[in-house]
């Protein structure tokens, strides 16, 4: 009981400093191909421990960022809430990949994501650049690695 | 065999989440444009809000503060120097204004028109430094409802109109740019008098002049500013220049695209206008 507390604490404060990340100005350039930080960080919890963060983390984080960022309520919810549905369903697979698996796999469960957030880009009539959109998902890809092994620190260090 | 069982019915149960919440994340999505949960929410807790966007603020802010005292001397005084100047002239610009204003309160009278003649009060605002999704046309500032803020108040900044409030709260409150895909304001060109309605695209850089007619007389270069009839922007305001003018055959209109003249993406301080 203690260690799912100290999971449920751990996992708030970091989605928490996901939210703030997710808040932290760049430069325009930047800007605009900006990995979705949060979303890989839930994604990094829910296949460490599927049993106790499971959709509702996804669906109030969703929420939060909502309101926090002024999307359309419900617009993020609905998207990190089907890609930790597809983590949930494939978690025993994913788990047991090597490193570079990891990254494709990830690749394909991020699809959906940004296949939703350009449809609902589309429409809301709100221009986006593709190419953006396709580099997005390349750096949130390439900063797996580490963003996993620091992950995988803080949960060895806090939740056992 | 118990466990397999287990596993199913645990998969139930998640499959039933996600129809749960999909449900309610789709019906929010639909019902929230007209019942505006999302800014009543937003109201309600902007106690707890302001902080967190503090929080994200905090790294620029140290940054700019680091860099403030890491002038040196001589480019505070070569700064000095040049908006020493700058006050200088717009001062000299500014004391025709007076003389401007009767000529104008005249020929008003010999038109046989009344002129609004509205003393403006301005307030600076400040914005809030954080990163909203990056599509959306929207900026925070940091004044609210204390400052006698109100609902579709004009925002300004040294160049042009930049847009107007669109969500008030306590302690800060949410601008809707003029570039944003829903905005849409009356202008008029100067030069001949016709009115354009302006819309924004998305794109930050771009607006669009919309239903002007094929053989209307526009030419790039023509700048436009408010018209004050939209009863939202007051009367005079720059907002753009207009850049690219393209005739298309099988169009009905002109597809004009207009250059918002405020700076919209490097604002430290903007305007709000009475």
């Amino acid at each position: 009981m203690v260690i799912i507390n100290k999971i449920h604490i751990t996992t708030s404060i970091l989605l928490l400093f996901g939210i703030i990340l997710n808040l932290i100005p760049l430069p325009e350039i930047l800007a605009s191909f900006r990995p979705p930080i949060l979303m890989l960080i839930l994604i990094y919890w829910s296949l460490a421990y599927p049993k106790q963060i499971n959709l509702t983390y996804a669906f109030i984080t969703g929420l939060i960022m909502d309101i926090l960022l002024i999307y359309p309520l419900g617009f993020n919810a609905l998207t990190y809430v089907i890609t930790i549905y597809l983590i949930l369903l494939y978690y025993p697979q994913i788990r047991l990949q090597s490193n570079w698996n990891k990254m494709f796999s990830l690749l394909i469960i991020l699809i959906p994501y940004f296949l939703m957030c350009t449809m609902v880009n589309g429409l809301l009539k709100i221009d986006y650049n593709i190419y953006n959109v396709i580099l997005s998902i390349l750096i949130s890809i390439i900063i797996w690695p580490l963003l996993f092994n620091m992950l995988r620190f803080i949960r060895q260090k806090y939740t056992s | 065999m118990l466990n397999n069982d287990l596993h199913f019915k645990e998969n139930n149960l998640i499959f039933l989440k996600l129809v749960l919440f999909l449900s309610i994340s789709i019906t929010l999505l639909v019902l929230d444009k007209n019942l505006l949960i999302s800014n009543k929410i937003r109201s309600n807790m902007s106690h707890l809000i302001e902080p967190i966007y503090k929080l994200a603020e905090l790294p620029v802010n140290i940054y700019s503060k680091f860099s403030e005292y890491s002038h040196n001397k001589n480019q505070l005084i070569e700064e000095n120097k040049r908006l020493r100047k700058k006050i200088l002239v717009q001062s000299g610009l500014i004391q025709k204004i007076p003389s401007l204003k009767e000529e104008n309160k005249r020929l008003k009278k010999l038109l046989d028109s009344q002129g609004s003649d509205k003393s403006s009060k301005i307030l600076i605002a400040e914005l809030i430094k954080i990163n909203l999704s990056p599509f959306s046309n929207k900026i925070v500032i940091n004044k609210g409802k204390n400052d006698n803020l109100f609902l579709g108040q004009t925002v300004i900044d040294s160049k042009g109109v930049l847009g107007q409030i669109s969500e008030l709260n306590n302690d800060f409150s949410i601008v809707t740019l003029i570039t944003d895909p829903g905005h849409a304001l009356l202008g008029i060109n100067p030069r001949t008098d016709k009115k354009i309605v302006i819309s924004g695209t998305g794109d930050n850089r771009i607006l669009h002049a919309k239903f002007i007619s094929l053989n209307e007389d526009v030419v790039e270069g023509d700048y436009l500013i408010t018209s004050g009839l939209d009863n939202i922007f007051p009367e005079g305001y720059l907002i753009g220049e207009i850049t690219k003018i393209s005739r298309n055959k099988d169009e009905d209109f002109l597809s004009v695209k207009v250059s918002p003249s405020s700076s919209l993406s490097f604002n430290r301080e903007v305007m709000l206008l009475w």
